[in-house]
């Protein structure tokens, strides 16, 4: 080590709190980026591998582009014309204990080519599969889970109600994907998924090269298709992309608020050392060497916090996991994470992006560490008329980068133009921050001085004295208090429009449901005679139906949303785009779709745009003649009437039924009473749910709330890095003022009034830093709620800013700064001004 | 002593602040001193005579006229080339030492070596040693009293063995004793290394270490030679 580092080295162990106190923000904030990346990218592995169980080694699928599935004669006619290997599939999912597994039906004897893994160890159990019936096989993972052995039977319900199975066989395949399966033979899944006679998919292995339409040409009936694999892991995979993103998204910003920690730590510790740097530069060291030297402190922060960044973000991603995972299962697909992927490309990524923000962040402090010029670093005042001269500069720039980063919200639509927007806003902000303290601190000292005299008058224009060093805090401390308002007020607002939403589009009383999962393309679907024995109920005064399902469209696979409305639901539709008055008689005449809010942001379609779907009596063209508000799906749904969609698909089953009471009826009564109707439903046709609107609107903000508890870890995640950023600046600063302190000693202030004195400059600090955070955190909020709700979902919604979220900013600030101005605030007060003097 | 100057000055003008505030603290000034000369530059506070300095250093530049030492215009050099200009001719003294805390005393003495990219061959326990601080080398610079910090300053002003030493004010931080050792002790350094000593003080008893005493009264230099009858 030279001896010009060395100086500066030392002075890190003059000073080890302030640099603990970074290598800690650096470790939080490497933490969380590796923490979310592993939760991302083990359930993504998950998933991949789930896929690949089922998939096993086919290259092509032939699937169903309707809801009903193939016949299963068509498996039969391909091997008959030498179409092999080839194997039939029925997939769908059961609930064990109140959860969800996916059951894969197998015909074990064409299985060999495709799912070696799995008929390697099937070889004895296959037999047991398909000589008796109600059988099924499971991992020894998953048997040791649900508590069963070999022999046991397990109660299983399906879409065709419960049925109790015989564990036949445990598979001690460790192959990955296994582990959350259950495996049957194809009829006994045929019976559980009610789907007799029908198949999912035939899965094919084609030669390399070959054409399959051409291959299958005159095979295929009307509604079928065939896909390679690849296309339906790439489409599962689209669905989770932006929850993907936007869970990154967050875990940098901790990165950011991280980063600017290394920033605060490392502006302070030039600007405390810029006696020593103009001694150097003096002494004929150059700036280039000076900005080497800062930026190579910073590097070794970063490696000092980024090494126990990773371990902690390993321990922190096998809690993220199963939030993720909890989500993808609430919002998306069944999906079972087993185990944490770690790789070392993620490890790597982690400590280079911890590298990567504390050189971004050590750039600034490292040019005005290298334009010390020689022998000025021992004039603060020179510093200071600087500061003041270059503030209305840097807010005007401040206010050009924020409309520049407004200008650039609307220009793009893309996920990564919106952050970079969201960025350009804050380092503007950033810039508006020393104009900010100047004028609060001009503000706040005629009231000051009236309430507590000299200490109040000090205190506040000390804030706006020394703006070369508050500037700098204040901005870094309102940031990272801003991300938290930022991100508070777009979760209050997603809450608030989705509870509004809830409470107007669930209009009827009470609903009646199926708790059997349902497969992929049918959707849930309910008992036959339901309909007819709640239309009989005396309470009940008028019900709608629904019931969705997964058709082929121009669009690819669309979820289609089947209605037919009692007269009261049409209330329960808000139109983002088109009119309500021309639209329903159109779409109840089966003239016009409507689609969802989200589906035309992802679909870009527009109200009078044509969608072409794919039906079993061949494709049909419709205009769209509305676009209506809704929550409940992500990737979007159309909206069509049953009266059409009998007509196309030959389906009168229905998944749902929302109930309207007579009126005077009661909700518990009207319960009650749908009860007693389907109460002698047959065992075999499989249960019904009964449920109130208002159970359904509670359990959907819980999962709503469920849904958004990663973004509340990862923001107490950030606010913990904001906080010893917070405790770092103040102690920096403080420890800045000892000299001005101990003059005021000197003077003759006594312990106490300087006591009161770092108190109050420390607790002034801390509120400017909280009220400069709320106008940043609104803009913040606006364009999370653009890029995160809008372009990702394609949700809109009103920002709501609730108080709470507000008084938390402030409050965090000033407790902080309170807390962090202890220490100084006790030592300056036992500190001999003669000492403080000389050490200066 | 050689017939070329090592410093001139040709018709320098610095002026500080803008437009009617503007004021000149040196008004085309000339002057030369020859190598291995001490010099004294004598002066009220405030009337340039540390900016003399930095401008002979290459730490400021002139408004006009030429600055050269060792026939190196400095205002042509850019501020990486000034930069090591002053690192590798110019030795620095100051009236508050500005010894880096944070560095041991040797490691003080020892930082324009590296600088320069020598190595040390024991030069800085010797020069140590010659200014009276012979195993005091491991020490921190603020245990040392003021005049032991300037004796350690004045070892680094002369490790690397430059062309140029400049004293902005040596002793004004000491007693008159202990200045007027640190004083004796400079000047047999620059004498024994043929260095030329560029001083600036407040005090005649310090000047009178001078080969030649200047006086900066209205931006303009007066030789004290030149005005005695």
């Amino acid at each position: 080590m030279t001896l010009t580092s060395r100086a500066l080295w030392r002075d890190a162990r003059r000073h080890p709190w302030q640099w603990i106190l970074a290598v800690l923000g650096v470790a939080l904030g490497v933490a969380v980026v590796v923490a979310v990346d592993l939760a991302n990218h083990s359930a993504s592995r998950a998933f991949g591998l789930s896929l690949e169980a089922v998939s096993g080694k086919a290259t092509h699928q032939i699937e169903a582009t309707g809801p009903g599935g193939l016949d299963e004669a068509l498996f039969t006619r391909l091997r008959m014309a030498g179409i092999r290997p080839s194997a039939p599939v029925v997939e769908g999912h059961v609930r064990v204990d109140g959860e969800t597994f996916p059951l894969l039906g197998l015909e074990p004897f064409s299985e060999a080519p495709f799912r070696s893994h799995l008929t390697g160890v099937l070889d004895p159990a296959a037999r047991e599969l398909v000589s008796r019936p109600d059988t099924l096989a499971l991992s020894r993972g998953l048997a040791r889970r649900l508590g069963v052995e070999a022999g046991d039977s397990l109660t299983v319900t399906a879409a065709s109600g419960r049925h109790v199975l015989r564990v036949g066989a445990i598979l001690e395949s460790s192959a990955p994907g296994v582990e959350g399966l259950l495996l049957t033979d194809i009829a006994t899944a045929q019976v559980l998924l009610g789907r007799v006679g029908r198949l999912d998919r035939i899965d094919l292995i084609l030669p390399e090269g070959s054409d399959p339409d051409a291959l299958l040409a005159g095979f295929l009936p009307p509604g079928a298709r065939v896909l390679e694999t690849g296309a339906r892991e790439q489409s599962a995979r689209q669905l989770t992309r932006a929850f993907h993103i936007n869970l990154t998204a967050m875990s940098l910003l901790a990165l950011l608020v991280g980063g600017f920690l290394i920033y605060n730590t490392l502006m302070f510790a030039v600007l405390r050392r810029q006696a020593l740097l103009a001694a150097l530069r003096t002494l004929g060291v150059t700036r280039a060497e000076i900005f080497r030297l800062v930026l190579l402190e910073a590097t070794v922060l970063a490696l000092l916090g980024g090494v126990p960044g990773l371990l902690l973000g390993l321990l922190v991603g096998q809690g993220l996991v199963h939030l993720v995972t909890r989500t993808i299962n609430d919002l998306y697909f069944v999906l079972s994470v087993t185990g944490l992927h770690v790789s070392p490309w993620l490890l790597l990524k982690g400590l280079g992006l911890g590298l990567g923000a504390a050189w971004i962040a050590a750039l600034a402090p490292a040019w005005e560490a290298a334009r010390t010029r020689p022998r000025e670093g021992l004039r603060r005042s020179g510093l200071e008329r600087r500061a003041h001269r270059l503030m209305p500069w840097l807010a005007l720039a401040g206010v050009a980068l924020i409309l520049a980063g407004y200008a650039l919200v609307p220009a793009s639509q893309g996920l990564v133009a919106g952050f970079i927007a969201l960025f350009l806003m804050i380092m503007g902000y950033s810039l508006l921050v020393p104009l900010g303290v100047w004028l609060l601190s001009r503000l706040l000292a005629r009231p000051l001085g009236g309430v507590l005299g000299i200490t109040g008058r000090l205190a506040a224009r000390g804030l706006g004295a020394a703006l070369s060093r508050t500037g700098v805090a204040v901005a870094a401390l309102t940031v990272a208090v801003s991300a938290t308002v930022g991100v508070g007020i777009m979760v209050d607002s997603f809450r608030t429009t989705v509870q509004g939403w809830l409470g107007h589009t669930l209009q009827s009383a009470l609903y009646v449901t199926s708790p059997a999962p349902g497969d992929e393309r049918a959707g849930s679907l309910l008992p036959e005679g339901v309909m007819e024995r709640v239309g009989a109920v005396a309470e009940v005064a008028a019900f709608s139906t629904g019931r969705r399902i997964r058709v082929a469209s121009s669009h690819g696979d669309v979820d289609l949303f089947v209605m037919d409305p009692a007269p009261a639901s049409f209330e329960g539709f808000r139109f983002r785009a088109g009119s309500p008055a021309q639209a329903w008689p159109r779409w109840q005449a089966g003239e016009a779709l409507l689609v969802s809010e989200p589906f035309a942001w992802h679909h870009r379609v527009s109200v009078g745009d044509e969608l072409k779907l794919h039906t079993p009596k061949g494709e049909r063209v419709f205009p769209v003649a509305g676009i209506y508000q809704d929550y409940g799906s992500q990737q979007g749904v159309v909206l069509m009437a049953r009266d059409l969609y009998e007509q196309l698909w030959d389906e009168r089953r229905v998944g749902s039924l929302g109930v309207y009471l007579a009126p005077g009826v009661e909700v518990s009564t009207g319960v009650e009473a749908v009860r007693r109707a389907l109460a002698d439903l047959p065992e075999s046709s499989g249960p019904v749910l009964v449920t109130a609107a208002a159970e359904i609107r509670e359990a959907s903000m819980e999962i709503f709330d469920r849904t958004f508890a990663i973004t509340h870890v990862l923001r107490l995640l950030t606010v913990g890095v904001a906080f010893v950023g917070i405790l770092s600046a103040l102690m920096a600063l403080q420890l800045e003022r000892a000299r001005e302190h101990a003059v005021l000693r000197a003077t003759g202030m006594t312990a106490g009034q300087v006591t009161g004195l770092v108190t109050l400059q420390g607790a002034l600090l801390g509120l400017a830093a909280g009220l400069l955070a709320i106008p940043l955190g609104m803009m913040m909020a606006d364009v999370l709620i653009d890029v995160i709700n809008r372009r990702s979902f394609g949700w809109s919604m009103q920002q709501h800013v609730p108080p709470g979220v507000l008084v938390e900013a402030v409050w965090l600030a000033v407790i902080a700064a309170l807390l962090a101005g202890l220490r100084p605030a006790w030592r300056m007060g036992r500190v001999r001004p003669a000492q403080a003097l000389r050490e200066e | 002593m050689t017939d070329s100057p090592l410093i001139e000055l040709h018709a320098v003008t610095r002026r500080y602040g803008e437009g009617q505030q503007a004021r000149r603290v040196l008004d085309r000034v000339d002057a030369r001193v020859m190598p291995g000369e001490i010099v004294a530059l004598l002066g009220r506070s405030g009337c340039g005579k540390s900016t003399l300095l930095n401008l002979i250093s290459g730490i400021d530049l002139p408004d006009s006229g030429r600055v050269l030492v060792e026939g190196l215009d400095i205002a042509r050099l850019d501020e990486r080339a000034r930069t090591l200009f002053r690192r590798h001719r110019i030795g620095f003294i100051y009236q508050f030492f500005n010894l880096i805390p944070t560095l041991t005393v040797a490691e003080n003495v020892a930082l324009p070596l590296e600088l320069v990219g020598r190595r040390d061959g024991g030069e800085v326990a010797r020069l140590l040693d010659r200014v009276g601080l012979a195993g005091r080398g491991d020490e921190d610079p603020d245990r040392l009293s003021g005049g032991e910090q300037q004796r350690v300053a004045l070892a680094r002003a002369l490790i690397h063995a430059p062309s140029v030493i400049l004293a902005d004010e040596p002793t004004g931080n000491l007693d008159a004793e202990t200045g007027a050792q640190v004083m004796d002790l400079l000047k047999g350094l620059v004498r024994g290394q043929g260095a030329t000593l560029v001083l600036v003080t407040h005090s005649a008893e310090v000047a009178s270490v001078a080969d030649r005493v200047w006086r900066l009264t209205d931006g303009r230099i007066h030789d004290q030679r030149d005005e005695t009858p």
